[in-house]
């Protein structure tokens, strides 16, 4: 079987020296790495209760430990189930025994929790072939190659962060982790690392910051930064213009991707066509179209291989090996993929889906909340934003701290909604359903 | 000041505890964003991300000594 930690012992064993991940000023060899995976693994390997097959959830600590336990669950034989460092308990509790039922054949590699093509939280179930294959299509595409340090900002549990582990280890290159971009001093920090060639993803949030906030500060790296990708939410026609003028001589990608289809196109706007919404053409591994219904389908080894324990779900979104999504799109006379929207209710938040009535029937569980609807508002700097529109119970006054703590309690940070507004009703379509046309 | 940062900073992101003494930490970077993006429109300042450090961000009352620093400079 290919699998991404095989790849990996193979490059300690060609370069052991070399540096594959820094975190915090620590710097870790391949060999390093490795012997620290083998340890792990050993240790799981022992543990009570072990099972070839078996889930094992790991939580992000957005450090090198993360890196080393995600590969020593795969090395042992058993299936990664990454999850955000701030998970509520009750969630947690709840990906654990989901998990535990299950018994995975040795392809699998991964379970990934994302609200994804459904609306509902599910687990995308991940091969070893669709992780290569994933690092592959970046690597052949984008140029991941042994002499690029890729800076890693964004959660290590998300498919996001994840597929940039894959091309970064694959290619014998070196990762840069750092905690999140609200430290800006922390992000050029990491790109002072005495290197050549440098790479980085940012979602279009934290392009947004940088233009506006650290222009000057961003073009002074313009030699050294070799390319940026986007990608998970759109990105505007200005900032891309803007982020081609800072760094003319970097490739800039936009990419598509999902946890269900993996990675699919990109695009280059800083040496081609310069257009928001194009996300170029498919990936060596992959393949799209359009359905009869204008909807992008997606078929290639970077697939997922279903949802966990959920085969109906499953065949609602994946058919003789092509995955349905909701997003919207078009090919143009070039074969690059356009994205135009969606055909459901998912609200993407600076890359992470929310699907609005999960956070709807958790904030009506708060006292005092009549009826609510969330809805996709306008940022002008961080792009899509959710709001919580709410009618309070007779004589009640709502405490939005405290309701907004309430919503973190039972939700993943991510889909707490950033505004709230009290409302006299909310619209109800004539059969009692959420109106969300109304509030487009 | 203080009265007209703090009317401000608790629109933009009404959630967040505007008392903390540990507001750095408890922001994420869509509320570091947020943060210098009303302040930089409202006071007409030129402010950088490098600006929003633990230091500047640790509670209202550094908030304001970085806007009057921003407005003496």
């Amino acid at each position: 079987m290919n699998r991404l930690i095989d790849r990996i012992a193979e490059n300690a064993a060609s370069y052991p020296g070399k540096t594959a991940v820094i975190y915090g000023g620590e710097h870790i060899s391949y060999a390093d790495l490795l012997g620290r995976i083998d340890v792990e693994s050993a240790a799981i390997m022992q543990a009570e209760g072990y099972a070839k097959g078996s889930g094992i959830v790991v939580q992000n600590t957005q450090n090198a430990d993360f890196i080393v336990r995600y590969f020593a669950i795969h090395k042992a034989g058993c299936v990664a189930v990454p999850v955000e460092k701030d998970i509520p308990d009750a969630r947690l509790e709840q990906i654990s025994r989901i998990v535990a039922a299950e018994n995975f054949s040795d392809e699998i590699a991964d379970v990934l929790f994302t609200t994804g093509t459904t609306g509902v939280s599910k687990g995308v179930m991940i091969s070893h072939r669709t992780i290569v294959a994933n690092a592959e299509n970046l690597a052949d595409a984008q140029g991941f190659a042994a002499d690029v340090v890729f800076i890693v900002n964004g959660p290590l549990n998300h498919i996001g962060s994840l597929s940039k582990i894959y091309p970064t280890l694959l290619m014998g290159g070196t990762l840069y982790i750092i905690d999140g971009m609200k430290d800006m001093n922390q992000f050029f920090g990491a790109l002072d690392y005495p290197c050549d060639k440098m790479a980085t993803f940012l979602v279009p949030a934290s392009i947004r910051m940088l233009v506006q906030f650290s222009a000057e500060r961003l073009a002074s790296y313009a030699r050294k930064i070799d390319f940026i990708e986007t990608g998970a939410a759109p990105i505007t026609q200005a900032d891309m213009e803007k982020l081609c003028e800072l760094l003319p001589h970097s490739r800039l990608y936009n990419t598509y991707a999902s946890t269900e289809t993996g990675i699919i196109a990109t695009h280059n706007y800083n040496s081609d066509v310069c257009v928001a919404g194009c996300l170029g053409k498919a990936m060596k591994h992959s393949k799209f179209f359009i359905t009869d219904e204008g909807s992008v389908a997606c078929s290639g080894d970077t697939l997922m291989s279903g949802y966990i324990g959920d085969s109906e779900m499953t065949a609602r979104v994946m058919r003789n090996g092509v995955i349905y999504t909701a997003d919207c799109g078009r090919i143009d006379e070039c074969g690059r993929l356009h994205l135009t929207g969606r055909a459901d209710d998912i609200i993407n938040v600076g890359g992470f889906k929310v699907a609005p009535s999960e956070v709807e029937d958790a904030a009506m569980a708060f006292d005092g909340i009549a009826d609510c609807i969330c809805i996709a508002a306008k940022h002008p700097v961080l792009g899509t934003v959710t709001k919580l529109l709410y009618v309070a119970s007779d004589g009640c006054e709502i405490d939005l701290k405290a309701l907004a703590s309430f919503l973190k309690s039972k939700l993943e940070a991510y889909k707490v909604p950033m505004f709230y507004s009290r409302e006299e009703k909310i619209q109800r379509t004539y059969n009692g359903k959420l109106n969300r046309k109304y509030y487009l | 000041m203080k009265e007209k940062i703090v009317k401000l900073l608790s629109d933009a992101l009404p959630i967040v505890d505007l008392d903390s003494d540990f507001l750095f930490s408890e922001l994420d970077s869509l509320g570091v964003t947020t943060i210098l993006m009303v302040l930089s429109e409202e006071f007409g300042i030129h402010l950088e991300s490098t600006d929003a450090t633990s230091k500047n961000l640790r509670n209202i009352d550094s908030i304001v000594k970085m806007v009057e620093d921003k407005l003496k400079a």
